[in-house]
């Protein structure tokens, strides 16, 4: 197993008598991207401010390479920030920003033009040290603050919110961009997003925050296919949860009798599942098969269509079954679907299944 | 729209225009011209030219101090509110206290009672037989009353007081608009409280410094009631000079010169602050 970078353990940190986070732990593994993703008011900025030592927690343990730095000042952590705002120094040229904290650490001259310039190489943009900050673009800022950060060769990267600021082109650009510089650079990172999109296109792995605390750690992959509560599976992409009575379990899988009529094979966490408990099934759009004419095969549903939507690559069907059920498919729009039509009767199938508990 | 938006404006202009030409420019024009005619005992004035007036002001003594003596009180108050005043203005910026909006308004306060009577305040607290003197005979600091009334001390002070509204406002604005997290970006590249001060918070309040002062500095040059009082005839600057030389004297012709001189002062800082802060910051 590699060197973790980053340890913080049982960390809690409360504003009057709010809890904000906690308690968190986790680690960060050498050169690894991780993702802290939830809503807003989740704590994960908080979480990375607790990182940086821009607050310090109430309980818990932050480490750094093995070195304990839980009340450490900010300026003696060895790390760099990355702000939403970007939080250029205004009054500072391009070149003054990127080389303040080589001048904090009090580096030669030489050597701070040196590494200033390459640096500004690195984020795309050499020619422009003279620049006073507000002579440039939203995208332009955010590289200098990245510069900024990473010209101090800081043990970890911490980016919070960076690309939010910026339109929607640039933002798509600059995830794949900002995803290749730390993977050039090689150094660990921990990035703050609301955006599942940008949390799955960039980290190794994500830590699913809510209400203050982790939800779920897990890869991209593993975080969509097999979430491990209704939250995860609601906040991360498009979902259909039908309810369902657990019939029995057998070795790896339970089998569900779904409100909708068929019967499903489910995995999920089945150690405290009986026979009788009322679940929860997960399937994401594109898993519903959707058969235009079937015969009244195994496990095959009817279904109406209620509502059919073209988005250029992609058909999303509304379908409404017996019970009254809406469940969402999404299918590429090839010839086979785009011949369903809204109002026909189709004949559905979910295949396999996650079980997620009831309730929460 | 432009056109419309032209007359428009010129509307909305045109009163304030009115009440500025009539008076303030005229009678500044007519003191300007004033300044180089000449006394007359009887006629008070003679409209014949002469540059007598400046001449004297110039060159006798008397006045050249009560002139570098008023500079001397202008810039020490700007000195002494600013650093009292930026603490304040930084605190107030800053802290999430609920306490926020009473400290707000007892920075406000003393510009809801007249300079008249706070001055008689201080006059209470500064005389002979005033709390400061009682205070001090009573922690065995001194032996007999000192005398702080018509000193410099007296003035500076007071005027410190009366004036800090002025250049704790300007310092608040600028130190609220700016963004903490370029505090907390400095910190995190390695700058300790006293280089974030000074690389970052100081630099981005220039334009309230500047404002500060400049308000602060011209306000004090032109200061009348509180030298008046405080000082007496020990501490005289140009405003009680000029005073008295329309009301007592009645040589309004040299007045108008002590109050060429104090206005060109004063119109010399407001140029250096409108010079400096076109300087773009932020």
């Amino acid at each position: 197993m590699s060197q973790s970078v980053l340890h913080l353990s049982g960390v809690v940190k409360r504003f009057g008598e709010t809890l904000a986070v906690g308690p968190v732990g986790f680690e960060v593994q050498e050169g690894e991207f991780l993702t802290l993703l939830g809503p807003s008011g989740c704590g994960k900025t908080t979480t990375l401010h607790i990182v940086a030592g821009l607050l310090y927690p109430d309980q818990g343990e932050v480490r750094l390479r093995g070195r304990e730095i839980t009340r450490l000042d900010p300026q003696h952590r060895d790390m760099g920030l990355v702000f939403q705002n970007y939080a250029l120094f205004p009054h500072k040229t391009v070149f003054d920003n990127v080389a303040f904290g080589l001048r904090m650490r009090k580096v030669a001259a030489g050597e701070i033009r040196e590494r200033v310039l390459r640096m500004l190489d690195v984020v795309g943009l050499p020619g422009v040290e003279n620049r006073q900050p507000h002579q440039l673009s939203g995208g332009q800022r955010q590289r200098v603050a990245l510069a900024r950060a990473l010209v101090i060769e800081p043990s970890l990267l911490l980016l919070d919110e960076p690309l939010s600021n910026l339109d929607a082109v640039l933002r798509k650009r600059m995830r794949l961009e900002l995803r290749d510089i730390q993977q050039r650079l090689g150094i660990a990172t921990i990035f703050v997003t609301h955006d599942q999109d940008e949390a799955f296109e960039m980290s190794d792995r994500v830590i699913l925050m809510n209400v203050g605390h982790i939800e779920q750690v897990a890869t991209p992959e593993e975080l969509y296919d097999n979430p491990t509560s209704r939250f995860a599976a609601e906040f991360i992409g498009e979902v259909n949860l039908i309810d369902g009575t657990v019939a029995g379990v057998d070795g790896g899988a339970a089998q569900v009798q779904s409100a909708i009529g068929g019967r499903y094979r489910a995995r999920g966490d089945l150690a405290s599942v009986r026979a009788g408990d009322e679940v929860l099934l997960m399937v994401r759009p594109e898993r519903v098969e959707i058969e235009p004419d079937a015969a009244a095969a195994d496990g095959l549903v009817p279904a109406t269509v209620a509502k059919r939507v073209f988005s250029g690559d992609l058909l999303i069907f509304t379908l409404r079954t017996a019970d009254g059920t809406e469940l969402t498919a999404s299918k590429p729009s090839t010839q086979r679907y785009r011949a369903i039509a809204p109002d026909s009767s189709v004949w559905i199938d979910l295949g396999e299944c996650r079980l997620l508990p009831r309730g929460a | 729209m432009r056109a419309g938006g032209g007359l428009f404006a010129a509307a909305l202009f045109t009163p304030i225009t009115v009440v500025y030409l009539v008076f303030l420019l005229a009678p500044i024009g007519f003191f300007l011209m004033m300044s180089v005619f000449r006394y007359s005992p009887m006629e008070l004035w003679q409209p014949a030219f002469t540059a007598d007036n400046f001449v004297r002001l110039l060159s006798e003594e008397h006045y050249r101090v009560i002139i570098f003596r008023t500079l001397e009180i202008a810039a020490l108050t700007t000195v002494f509110s600013l650093m009292l005043g930026f603490p304040l203005a930084y605190f107030l910026a800053r802290t999430g206290s609920i306490w926020r909006g009473v400290l707000m308004f007892l920075v406000i306060a003393p510009l809801m009672t007249g300079v008249i009577v706070r001055t008689y305040g201080w006059i209470v607290l500064l005389g002979s037989e005033g709390t400061v003197n009682v205070v001090l005979m009573w922690l065995g600091v001194i032996d007999e009353p000192v005398k702080i009334l018509e000193t410099q001390v007296a003035v500076l002070v007071a005027l410190v007081h009366i004036l800090m509204p002025y250049m704790v406002f300007p310092l608040f604005s600028s130190l609220a608009s700016q963004d903490p997290d370029v505090e907390r970006a400095a910190a995190t590249l390695g700058a300790g409280r006293w280089r974030i001060f000074f690389e970052v918070t100081l630099p981005l309040s220039r334009a309230g410094i500047l404002m500060g002062s400049a308000l602060v500095f011209t306000l004090t040059a032109g200061a009348v009631v509180t030298p008046a009082l405080l000082g007496g005839s020990k501490v005289q600057m140009l405003g009680q000079t000029i005073y008295d030389l329309v009301l007592s004297t009645l040589n309004w012709p040299f007045a108008s010169a002590v109050a060429f001189v104090l206005v060109f002062c004063q119109f010399s800082i407001i140029f250096l602050y409108l010079k400096g802060g076109r300087r773009r910051v932020g």
